[in-house]
């Protein structure tokens, strides 16, 4: 698997989510330059931020939160070894199916989401739920 | 216990996957209990075409290479409560399964389930090896073109060369039309050259096009020409004797021809 | 026109049916018997050699293929003799 790997500090998402951005960013973060698709894997001990697409067939498993830039069709799994607090973003969230520590998730059937912002999936009151992911102060939508 | 049908073709692209979805839902849906296994580890496509890709959680080579119980990993269809697919693994390749793995995995299986069918994967190599290891039974799949026919050939040479006698045929993608024109092989052209005997015929159409898109199976389309061939052979491996379809819509020059005696 | 009529009406004298069917034949023959052209090529050269002992052939005109009838391939040799050779080889010398 070709990475690119960066220092740290590497991930500046203003978020809103449950996890401060300083949590997030350590040294344990790889940054993936390219589109993952179907048929590779990427595995890591850690964040992932990928720069591209995971498009359907391909699968990302980090044990820390996984980040991606483009859209997300493939398999996912967050918090891989159990961590219950990571969480999935993606500026296009329609994954084939998305775990988060031991949960697995998928799109109800028939039901397909067009969402065209940004979203993050993380587990709240033991369920994973999908939340628009707003930045910066100027909230749209 | 059941019986292990691999669906194989040696040619890509001829419908072996469409097919094995349509008689495991066929099969299903006429009260048989049946399972699928995508033996196309790297390729998966069986899983799509029946719209189970998301519920997938373990696969072929987790159970093979005893990760999980085969029990595990399958998943049940979505419409039919005794359809269960083993799905492929996408990010190994052919080499994670070796025949042996797979002949112990089927006899395993068969125990629980009246058919079995597998997909195998296009070529002669390991994957293929892999796919007929567990079989009783074959059903070779092509289409009225030469490359495929020519590969169908091969492919029957390599399946009684182990021991799977008697493959039988399923020929996909027939437009009858163009048999009539001279300008495509007809049944008994095809049965000629390879001389097996023919489990059914299956019309070109639309609606398989239409139906995959949507993960659905068009062997479920009580509408369709295509779902009604299907229909058929899945009566055929049911033990029924049913005769082939007439695919003949007789146009105004069938007619002519008859009037000036030149048919 | 003829060519014409007989597309209208369905005539498959030279449809390309015909066509498919006759090709995947001599595919197929080869296929099945397992036979590459190299080594075709090669047993014609050692029958030339063989013959010639006894009589004077045309090397051109030689054929050498595979033949199938039912399940069964037949090597089928066509040789043109020229005139047959005086005496054997063996016995001249």
């Amino acid at each position: 698997m070709v990475a690119d790997w960066a220092g740290d500090n590497l991930v500046r998402l203003p978020g809103r989510g449950g996890r401060e951005p300083e949590d997030m960013a350590d040294d344990n973060t790889i940054m993936v330059q390219r589109t993952l698709r179907s048929g590779q894997s990427l595995q890591f001990e850690g964040n992932v931020v990928i720069l591209g697409d995971v498009n359907p067939g391909a699968e990302v498993v980090a044990t820390g939160n996984v980040v991606v830039m483009g859209s997300l069709r493939g398999v996912v799994h967050a918090g891989a070894e159990g961590d219950s607090s990571a969480a999935v973003y993606a500026f296009r969230l329609q994954p084939t199916q998305l775990r988060i520590a031991n949960r697995i998730t998928r799109a109800p059937d028939g039901e397909q989401s067009f969402s065209t912002t940004p979203e993050v999936a993380r587990i709240r009151d033991g369920m994973v739920v999908i939340e628009s992911f707003q930045t910066g102060p100027e909230r749209q939508g | 216990m059941g019986e292990v049908i691999v669906v194989t073709s040696g040619k890509g692209g001829v419908g072996k996957t469409t097919t094995s979805a349509n008689l495991g839902a066929g099969l299903a849906s006429a009260g048989s209990r049946v399972c699928l296994i995508d033996a196309d580890i790297g390729l998966r496509n069986l899983d799509v075409v029946m719209g189970l890709e998301n519920r997938i959680v373990y696969d072929l080579v987790d159970v093979t290479s005893g990760n999980c119980s085969f029990r595990k990993a399958l998943i049940k269809d979505k419409r039919f409560d005794n359809l269960f697919l083993m799905p492929a693994a996408q990010t190994k390749d052919k080499t994670a399964v070796n025949p042996a793995q797979m002949e112990a995995l089927c006899s395993e299986i068969k125990d629980d389930f009246d058919y079995v069918l597998i997909d195998c994967p296009a070529g002669i190599e390991q994957g293929f090896r892999n796919a007929i290891a567990g079989a009783d039974q074959a059903v070779v799949v092509t289409t009225p073109e030469v490359s495929a026919v020519r590969d169908a050939d091969r492919i029957i040479g390599l399946l009684e060369k182990e021991d799977l006698r008697e493959p039988k045929l399923i020929v996909n993608r027939m437009r009858h039309q163009m048999v009539k024109h001279g300008d495509m092989m007809s049944i008994d052209d095809i049965i000629e050259i390879l001389a097996i005997d023919l489990l059914g015929v299956v019309p070109e159409d639309e609606l398989v096009v239409v139906s995959t898109n949507r993960g659905e199976m068009v062997v479920l389309n009580n509408n369709s020409k295509s779902g009604q061939a299907y229909r058929n052979i899945v009566r055929r491996i049911r033990g029924e004797d049913v005769p082939m379809m007439n695919l003949e819509d007789s146009g105004l020059f069938d007619k002519i021809r008859r009037i000036i005696g030149l048919k | 026109m003829l060519d014409f009529i007989n597309r209208i009406f369905g005539r498959e004298s030279s449809s390309s049916k015909n066509v498919a069917k006759e090709r995947l034949r001599l595919v197929l023959v080869h296929d099945r018997a397992g036979v590459s052209p190299e080594l075709l090529e090669s047993l014609k050269a050692d029958l030339i050699n063989v013959i010639s002992n006894y009589m004077e052939i045309d090397k051109d005109g030689l054929e050498v293929s595979l033949d199938s009838s039912e399940n069964q391939v037949a090597l089928v040799a066509n040789i043109p003799v020229k005139k047959m050779k005086r005496k054997f080889q063996t016995e001249s010398a």
